[in-house]
């Protein structure tokens, strides 16, 4: 008996959760598991010999690795770097959209959602045909505007594929910020911006001091679902770049995939998934009290 | 119309005790309030009686049936919810008859009995609207209108008022007391409004976290409170306290303050005789006190002076709240003394109006 | 309520100078973000009708000189199976919606409902769910996926998909559960209804729009996924759209750009359909999620 519920049919509700706790035990809990399980182990689909326990190698492996703290670090560029840069983007739009109204506003936001609704793989081969060097759109318009002397190859060369994929990044996701943030300033009480008014608030008073802090939560908790999100972005960057050139626009993902599908390194690919977890874990839960601090 | 009765109940919620012990015998047909403040246990009793809420100990009876573990479908309940619980999907016609659709009566039954209550409650034009189309008032009397047309043994009302503004409020007391006139069943209201359960209840049940304080009558309770917090919760404005010294002697008791000293009744002298306490709270009610001029002040029986706090306007008379030795006082007195702030009045108190509390239970010293 | 209102200076005739400055130039950053947010979707259609050469020119053109249906027709009549690919994902990515919300939905009201002592944990533990990464799973699932015999079918891409379709729904559905108030159910339950008929004749009813919302975002969650269907499914007629692009985009078809963008086209449509049909209950959604904390 669930004691001092409003509904006093225990019994009922708990069968009502069995479904989807059945079914998350079996697709995500089960395959945990067993990935702590593989990262202990070492296991090759391709090898002759079957698994065997070899404790922590995998993991000694993986800190000695260059490539997975170079995974690491495009990782947290790739999302950090993103998702403030959309969060700042998003926040623009929704403050230059405020005033907008009737059937015009709601066009003009419309269409300032529409990069939402293209798929991340049409986004990445999209973006890849506009990267092109010879015959891409961007080359085209930077050549005709003055800004490049000549066609710059930006998915080929090493230190401008990372930035090159996170435009592409930044131009899916800022209408997801804009979205949210617009309904939280639709939520900003009249009677505050009515009282700066009458303080004579300038225009960046009004924003900074007035409207921020009412975005406050609601930037910091959707910032931390993008950057877990953005940690799990594949399909962008496998379509665009498959990681290159060389490693410089492999994340964890694209790295752990590699491992697990072509090389066929199960053992090795779950332990960088059970370290990337535990990162995650230990970020979520410093923002989260960041944030409740404040 | 059915007799309830609750014997020792009590409610818990994980460690935090919501009702204690509670007794509580309402007769069939009575209108009984239960008025407290939030978090008095009201509503959570009203719960019980319906059946929404299970009893940690203690025992529920509808007449001779123990109703402990019926459910709430079986209780031949009705109940009219603070948000009204309307379904909103449904149209005002179907929100009533949704219930009757239940009991299998035939489709001429139910419009009948469906547009009767209508009539009764003047919403017959809006039977075939949408809640989120009705104003307050209006998806106020739909769900009384469902309540009644289940023609129930018990009406239980969950602050019904709460949500309308103050002349609409009026105006709805009365008809839900007309209602309740045409109607042969027990009705229990839940309100944290002590002038709504004093114009509307037969009897009403004063509460306080968790407990229930004292049952009985608006005369009752207004007259004779059994503790200070029933005496200073019912009636406005308040009843005004100061504290007294008790002097006992061979001549009798009397009671002083800094600056003034009573004389008790009989009664009072035999009650205060029965403790050894020092010290007694007095409860005085606002139209018991008399202003008199300085002249008079010498002839009058007992007197007392205090300052002026404030003065309150209320058309044909004023409210005049005054600090005295041991406490504040509230006098409700006609407009024709013009009294300002920061002077010195004085009154006259007679003995009868006394009200003693004991000061360390707040208990009345009867 | 906007900024520009509400820094109305003191001198009247300086006041409508600046104002009407500012309106330019917010009108113009609107304008400049409608732009950038449209050309690439422009481009991307306008690709589509332009033949392979044009397509591929030196000097992109801005629209198509020679406009051609041809890669539209080259699609469905081409060498490739491009019409299973649609069908595939379509009936995968519905197929999940539905399983996802038909089994979260119970669960969210069970959640909703009861005064659980668990329920802080409940809603950290979804969050972890969230947090996940997919990648972690991916060899174990397809470990099990092969002992179950699920591997290269559409039923085992929706298990797959249930990993963050399950919690995702879970999550959302109970929002929208939360905002039907409970005594609408304790008057049904005092009128004398059975528990199962208040869910089916009250409950019901009022979170069809919730349902449907829930759907959708599952639904285009799932067209998105590239990973799981480029793991799981083998043969190349059973893939879905996402993968099918990837695999299929080497060799004689590197070049073919306008094929590629007519194939973008078709994959984008039924997501913007999608997305346009739900964008309004989208956002209470959305905000009442991400507001309302993890």
């Amino acid at each position: 008996m669930i004691a001092g519920s409003r509904s006093p049919a225990g019994p009922w509700l708990d069968a009502m959760v069995l479904p989807t706790v059945g079914m998350l035990a079996i697709v995500v809990g089960y395959p945990i598991v067993y990935a702590l399980v593989l990262s202990t182990e070492n296991y090759n689909l391709l090898s002759a010999e079957s698994a065997r326990f070899v404790g922590d190698a995998n993991y000694r492996k993986l800190f000695a690795d260059p490539i997975f703290w170079q995974a690491l670090r495009n990782t947290a560029l790739y999302a950090f770097g993103s998702v403030a840069i959309s969060a700042l983007l998003g926040l623009t739009l929704a403050l230059l959209t405020e005033h907008l109204l009737g059937r015009r506003g709601r066009l003009a936001r419309a269409l300032l959602l529409t990069p939402w609704a293209v798929p991340f793989v049409v986004i990445a081969f999209l973006f890849r045909y506009m990267y092109l060097q010879n015959g891409g759109a961007i080359n085209a318009v930077l050549l005709a505007a003055g800004a490049i002397d000549a066609p710059v190859s930006w998915l080929n060369v090493s230190s401008l594929a990372l930035p090159a994929v996170m435009l592409t990044n930044i131009w899916a996701m800022t209408p997801f910020f804009f979205l949210l943030l617009s309904a939280a300033l639709a939520g900003v009480p009249n009677e505050v911006i009515e009282s700066a008014r009458i303080d004579r608030a300038g225009t960046f008073g009004m924003i900074f001091r007035i409207k921020l802090p009412f975005l406050r939560n609601a930037l910091l908790v959707s910032s931390l679902l993008m950057i877990i999100a953005n940690f799990n972005d594949f399909a962008k960057i496998w379509a665009m770049t498959q990681g290159g050139p060389g490693y410089s626009t492999t994340t964890l993902v694209v790295y752990v995939y590699r491992q697990a599908f072509e090389n066929f390194a199960f053992g090795y690919a779950s332990a960088i998934g059970v370290i990337w977890l535990l990162l995650l874990l230990a970020f979520a839960v410093a923002y989260l009290r960041a944030l409740r601090r404040n | 119309m059915a007799r309830i009765s609750l014997r020792k109940v009590e409610k818990r919620y994980d460690d935090v005790l919501a009702l204690a012990e509670c007794n509580l015998e309402i007769d069939d047909h009575d209108f009984i309030v239960l008025v407290g403040p939030s978090g008095s246990g009201k509503t959570t009793l009203l719960r019980i009686i319906a059946g929404l809420e299970q009893v940690s100990a203690g025992e529920l009876w509808f007449d001779d049936v123990r109703v402990n573990d019926i459910d709430v479908a079986d209780r031949d309940i009705a109940m009219v919810f603070q948000n009204y619980g309307l379904y909103p999907h449904m149209s005002v016609y179907d929100n009533m008859a949704f219930g009757l659709r239940r009991r299998k009566l035939s489709r001429n039954d139910i419009d009948s009995k469906v547009r009767r209550t209508a009539k009764l409650l003047n919403i017959e034009a809006l039977l075939h609207r949408r809640p989120r189309q009705l104003s307050g008032g209006q998806r106020q009397r739909v769900a009384l209108g469902r309540a009644i047309v289940r023609d129930p043994a018990v009406f239980l009302l969950d602050e019904p008022l709460s949500n309308l503004d103050a002349h609409l409020r009026v105006q709805m007391r009365a008809e839900i007391l007309k209602v309740h006139r045409a109607v042969t069943a027990t009705a229990v209201y839940v309100t944290h409004d002590q002038v709504e359960a004093l114009t509307m209840g037969d009897r009403i049940v004063v509460m306080n976290e968790g407990r229930i304080h004292q049952v009985g009558t608006p005369g009752e309770l207004y007259d004779a409170p059994v503790d200070k917090f029933v005496a200073s919760f019912i009636g406005t404005p308040a009843m005004g306290f100061f504290t007294c010294r008790v002097q006992r002697s061979a001549a009798g008791v009397e009671l002083f303050t800094a600056s003034a000293r009573f004389r008790v009744t009989d009664a009072q002298a035999r009650a205060l005789n029965q403790s050894t306490a020092e010290e007694v709270i007095v409860g005085i009610r606002p139209e018991r006190l008399v202003l008199v001029s300085e002249a008079d002040a010498s002839r009058a029986q007992t007197t007392m002076r205090g300052i002026v706090a404030a003065v309150e306007m209320l058309g044909a008379e004023q409210y005049v709240h005054v600090t005295v030795d041991g406490g504040a006082l509230t006098g409700k007195v006609s407009r024709d003394h013009h009294i300002k702030v920061d002077t010195s009045v004085t009154f006259s108190i007679s003995s009868r109006d006394l009200h003693l509390f004991d000061r360390e239970t707040g208990m009345a010293v009867r | 309520m906007n900024a520009a209102q509400a820094s109305t200076p003191t001198h009247p005739r300086v006041a409508r100078g600046s104002r009407r400055a500012g309106e330019i130039v917010r009108a113009g950053a609107i304008g400049l973000a409608l732009l950038w947010s449209l050309a690439p979707v422009y481009w991307m259609v306008a690709t589509s009708f332009k033949t392979e050469l044009e397509a591929a020119s030196l000097k992109p053109t801005l629209w198509p000189h020679d406009a051609t249906f041809s890669n539209y027709v080259g699609l469905f009549a081409g060498s490739l199976p491009f019409l299973s690919f649609f069908t595939n994902t379509l009936l995968t990515c519905l197929a999940t919606a539905l399983v996802a919300v038909v089994i979260a939905t119970p669960a969210a009201y069970a959640l909703s409902r009861a005064r659980f002592r668990l329920r802080p944990p409940i809603g950290y533990a979804i969050l972890v769910f969230r947090m996940l990464p997919l990648v972690v799973l991916l060899a174990p699932l397809y470990l099990l996926l092969l002992h179950a015999r699920l591997l290269d079918s559409l039923a085992g891409l929706v298990v797959g998909f249930t990993t963050f379709g399950l919690p995702f729904a879970v999550w959302m559905m109970k929002s929208f559960i939360d905002a039907v108030p409970i005594e609408i159910e304790e008057a049904a339950r005092i009128d004398g209804y059975p528990r199962w008929q208040i869910l089916l004749r009250v409950v019901a009813p009022l979170i069809l729009p919730g349902l449907v919302t829930t759907a959708t975002f599952v639904f285009m969650e799932s067209w998105n996924n590239l990973i799981y269907p480029l793991t799981f499914v083998t043969t190349l007629e059973k893939q879905t759209l996402p993968a099918a692009l990837v695999l299929t985009f080497t060799g004689q078809f590197k070049t073919d750009w306008g094929g590629m963008m007519a194939a973008a086209t078709v994959t984008t449509l039924p997501l913007l359909i999608a997305f346009f049909a739900v964008q309004r209950s989208m956002v209470r959604g959305l905000t009442s999620g991400a507001l309302a904390g993890a």
